[in-house]
């Protein structure tokens, strides 16, 4: 039985290769503000990646309709949301609330969120690790990590 | 109602307060990555300045590279002018690029306390050039115009500004190659890539086989180089060049901005400085408080004046 | 100047600067193998540090963390398919496949001997060899430059993977990207959308860590229980010595150090692109191309032979002439200005003890390589990556983030990282290529770079661009490798067909 037409316009492919033309061709607007040089090879760029995404998003309509199912991006979309959520949330912690209370935070949470439950595990495998970045980055060579932005300079 | 007791703790915690100066670490902000002409020059005089603040004050380097230095700039014209920040400060290269893009600050942003450096512009061709002198480059130039390329370390710069006000000096037209760097510069004209260029006078130091210093685009013979006559000399009334210098931001108030200043003159007079510019082939112009901020509004005007007449981009 | 050689090795042997290469090499596995920290930030770290220190023991350091970061990026590339430098990208292509068939521990032994001999050759070459090598540097203007990077431009097309058309949307991405920032003849801004740390462009390490190590750790994150791939008890490491009979790669070592160094004293091109065309070169040679790909540990070779080769080689044009042949090879030329050595021919007559000294440390970096990297790479770190997959997720996080941020020091970076790790995770998951992209980004802003540096000279005519004999070989090359074999397969095909 063939797809219906709602999953055929939602195959993986098919909306990476829409989302390309889109990015793509908003990329283009600016460079008509550019020099005729300036502009010529990011156009050609641009211009490319449209020409080759309505390519592949004819191949995969083609698969489409010889009935071949699209590999799914992923079969538990819920951990791999919170991953890339946790990693976001851990970067906007470092800049607003600093690194060291963020890094020793987020270590411990990722791990046990993601399944590896031993306490005595986590606790030895922060202090190393946090220890360790402080010693040699902050100790040995004095380079400052962010210190959050909420508490001010 | 005043007690002598809090009259006498007032007084106690105003002397304290100006005699801590530095109580903390001063930060000297370089808007380029470390290593470069202007961070190993900003780690001289930290460690110089140390010294002369005494009482075991620190002062650290923080580079902030990125965007031409811009982004260094702009850290310290915002950071609050109370001692604790200065800056490196690069002329013409930082009120440059106010011209030529969005910048959120100008040549009123900073408190001017000293400029070390002050690197002449030269006219350089390869040793293996047929120009033996100015003129004959000029010639060359004049009678077909665009064909001699003058290889550039980027537009927006005083290598840019030289080869310009040489243009308007000599009527000449040359084609400006502008590379990515001053090093590329060099090694375009020592491969015979472009026929000259306008490098400044360090940037030809250790390559005395290599290339031809035509000329320096200064008032006065270099003393590093004596044998090499300014463009002055040769009829054409131009000069250019790169200055480094030490900047806080605009607002720093007398007292610290005096104690910084005589802290500076101080260092600039130490002769184990001097010794330890001069290996690193840092030519020394001192300038001190008025005669800085003065230089900087001048050379402010001449790249205002250079953008409106032939903008870059 | 062969006396000055001589005279310049008491003092490498001095305690304190065979220590400091000694540690820069340990330092440099470390960090070639922490997935997310990279040699260019190791030293950029590293530099301002090094003020204080005597000239010696500061370039040591320098000089053993590159040799070591080079061959330690091969670890996480075999064991993780995450490539721990930019150079170490070529490495995955074979490296990682060999993990999985349990021969991890092998590949890496391949990795280190290689990495370690085509750092021999190029300290030899950076030895022996850099004032007429620096000659070669002056031949290559805009638009000999041009041609090299259209050169390495090309080699894209045996990168491309299974899809051809997924492959070119990867390559364009790349060079779109490599635009991104002031143009390089006006400077006027192009895609910054306003924001002053983009005007640079985007640096390859915020790229590469983005697109290659963002992905592994989503998988190891999503399926957490997984524990085939990565295992010590399967590296299947043997003594080195028992290992060393099996590595028959004269050839590709040979050629491989040919490439880098080569590829080491034109400006700018460096790392990557040498382990690429070595790759690309050794398998379009050899006798079973159809085994590349899948596990050949000859492939390895070729990749890590040429990323060490053009460590010292990219430090010729950079101690002569002062232009790095690599990003890395850029920052350590501040190492040197630090310490207020200003290249030029002068730099080789003011201080021969220190130049000759630091290259000397190169060669005894490279040396020192296979003694620490054996036995440390196979025995620890393949351990240490075999952590809980949650904790090593959650560990390689941290290290992505400190990797980015220390490059420039601001969060932005940060961000930006993020952004190309979302593209890398949809680009993985649908089998996009990804060296194309690497290649793409280094090359492309490059090639424009210089085409345009050339037209300018050329007053606007093309034909400046094949006014010169270099010119004109690399044109030929370029046929002849790249396009050649492409047709030769097309007429092939179609007489099959046909």
């Amino acid at each position: 039985m063939p797809e219906s037409r709602n999953s055929r316009l939602t195959r993986p492919e098919t909306l990476t290769a829409v989302g390309i033309i889109v990015v793509a061709a908003g990329f283009l607007v600016p460079t008509y503000d550019l020099r005729a040089i300036s502009a010529l090879l990011p156009a050609a760029m641009l211009i490319g990646l449209i020409v080759l995404s309505v390519f592949l998003l004819l191949a995969d309509q083609r698969k489409a309709s010889a009935g071949e199912d699209a590999a799914p991006m992923t079969t538990s979309p819920k951990r791999v949301i919170g991953a890339f959520l946790m990693i976001v949330s851990y970067a906007l912690a470092c800049d607003f609330v600093g690194f060291y209370i963020s890094t020793a935070v987020t270590i411990p949470l990722v791990a046990w969120t993601f399944g590896y439950r031993s306490p005595v595990g986590l606790l030895i495998a922060t202090v190393i690790v946090v220890g360790t970045i402080w010693a040699i980055f902050d100790f040995g060579m004095s380079q400052d990590f962010p210190t959050g932005r909420l508490w001010g300079r | 109602m005043k007690t002598p007791l809090t009259a006498l703790a007032l007084a106690l915690t105003a002397t304290a307060a100006f005699a801590e100066y530095p109580d903390k670490p001063v930060e000297v902000v370089v808007g380029y990555s470390a290593g470069g002409g202007t961070d190993v020059m900003a780690r001289t005089v930290a460690q110089f300045l140390e010294q002369e603040l005494g009482d075991g004050a620190s002062v650290v380097v923080k580079n902030i590279p990125g965007a031409g230095g811009q982004i260094g700039f702009t850290e310290v014209s915002e950071a609050a002018p109370d001692g604790y920040t200065l800056g490196t400060f690069n002329l013409p290269a930082a009120l440059a690029l106010t011209k030529d893009r969005a910048a959120d600050y100008d040549v009123d942003s900073f408190t001017y306390l000293a400029n070390f450096v002050e690197d002449p512009n030269t006219i350089t061709v390869a040793a293996t050039s047929p120009f033996q002198t100015l003129d004959e480059l000029i010639d060359a130039a004049e009678a077909d115009p665009g064909a001699i390329t003058l290889g550039l370390s980027s537009l927006g710069g005083n290598d840019h500004f030289a080869a310009n006000m040489m243009q308007d000096a000599s009527g000449a037209e040359f084609t400006l190659v502008p590379f990515k760097g001053a090093s590329n510069a060099r090694t375009a004209i020592m491969g015979g890539h472009v026929a000259a260029g306008t490098m400044t006078l360090g940037q030809t130091s250790n390559f005395p086989d290599d290339l031809r210093v035509l000329a320096v685009l200064a008032d006065e013979r270099s003393p590093f180089r004596p044998d090499v006559p300014t463009a002055k000399e040769l009829g054409y009334d131009v000069q250019m060049s790169s200055l480094r210098g030490i900047v806080a931001p605009a607002g720093l108030d007398e007292a610290t901005t005096d104690r910084l200043r005589a802290a500076l003159s101080a260092v600039n007079e130490n002769p184990d400085f001097q010794a330890m510019m001069a290996e690193q082939g840092n030519p020394i112009a001192f300038m001190v408080g008025d005669d800085f901020a003065e230089t900087a509004s001048k050379q402010d005007g001449i790249a205002a004046r250079i953008w409106a007449e032939t903008p870059w981009k | 100047m062969y006396s000055d050689l001589l005279h310049a090795l008491p003092d490498v042997f001095a305690w304190t600067n065979f220590a400091a290469v000694v540690i820069g090499v340990i330092a440099g596995i470390v960090v070639g193998a922490m997935p997310g920290l990279s040699a260019t930030m190791a030293i950029s770290v590293l530099v301002p540090f090094t003020f204080g220190l005597e000239p010696l023991v500061a370039l040591g350091l320098m000089a053993g963390i590159y040799n070591g970061a080079m061959y330690g990026g091969a670890i996480p590339a075999v064991l993780l398919r995450i490539p721990g430098t930019p150079a170490a990208v070529a490495t995955t292509f074979d490296g990682y496949p060999m993990a999985q068939k349990g021969e991890g521990g092998f590949a890496l032994q391949v990795a280190v001997v290689s990495s370690s001999i085509g750092g021999i050759a190029s300290a030899f070459a950076l030895m022996l060899l850099a004032p007429p090598l620096s000659k070669v540097t002056l031949l290559f203007g805009p638009s000999e430059v041009f041609w090299v990077a259209v050169f390495g431009l090309a080699s894209i097309i045996f990168l491309l993977g299974g899809n051809p058309i997924k492959g070119l949307i990867s390559a364009c991405f790349g060079v779109f990207v490599s635009v991104i920032g002031s143009d390089p003849i006006y400077g006027n801004d192009r895609f910054t959308f306003g924001q002053l740390e983009m005007l640079d462009g985007i640096n390859i390490v915020i790229l590469l860590v983005g697109l290659y190590a963002l992905p592994p750790v989503i998988d190891l994150l999503e399926t957490p229980l997984k524990t085939d791939g990565v295992n010590s008890s399967k590296l299947g490491t043997e003594p080195i010595w028992k290992a060393l009979p099996r590595m028959n790669y004269w050839k590709t070592w040979l050629r491989g150090s040919f490439l880098g160094i080569w590829i080491g004293i034109l400006p700018g091109a460096g790392g990557s692109m040498a382990a690429f065309m070595s790759y690309n070169e050794a398998r379009r040679t050899s006798k079973h191309p159809e085994t590349w790909g899948e596990g050949e540990p000859e492939g390895v070779a070729a990749a890590e032979v040429a990323n060490n080769a053009d460590t010292a080689s990219a430090l010729i044009p950079a101690l002569t002439l002062g232009i790095p042949g690599t990003a890395v090879a850029a920052v350590m030329l501040g190492g040197l200005l630090v310490h207020g050595l200003q290249p030029g021919p002068m730099l080789f007559r003011d201080n021969p003890d220190i130049v000759f000294g630091f290259m000397w440390q190169f060669l005894f970096g490279a040396i020192l390589l296979v003694l620490l990297g054996g036995s440390l790479a196979t025995n620890s770190f393949a351990r240490l990556l075999n952590l809980p997959r949650p904790l090593l997720g959650s560990v390689i996080i941290v290290l992505m983030l400190i990797g980015v941020y220390s490059i420039h020091g601001r969060m932005f970076d940060v961000y930006l990282m993020l952004g190309f790790g979302a593209i890398g995770w949809v680009m993985d998951r649908l089998k996009f290529p990804l060296p194309p992209v690497v290649l793409g980004l280094i090359l492309g802003g490059f090639a424009e770079e210089n085409l345009r540096l050339a037209l300018r000279i050329g007053r606007g005519d093309p034909m400046v661009l094949f006014q010169n004999t270099t010119s004109l070989i690399l044109v030929a090359l370029t046929a002849a490798v790249v396009v050649g074999p492409t047709l030769k397969k097309r007429f092939i095909d179609s007489r099959k067909k046909a």
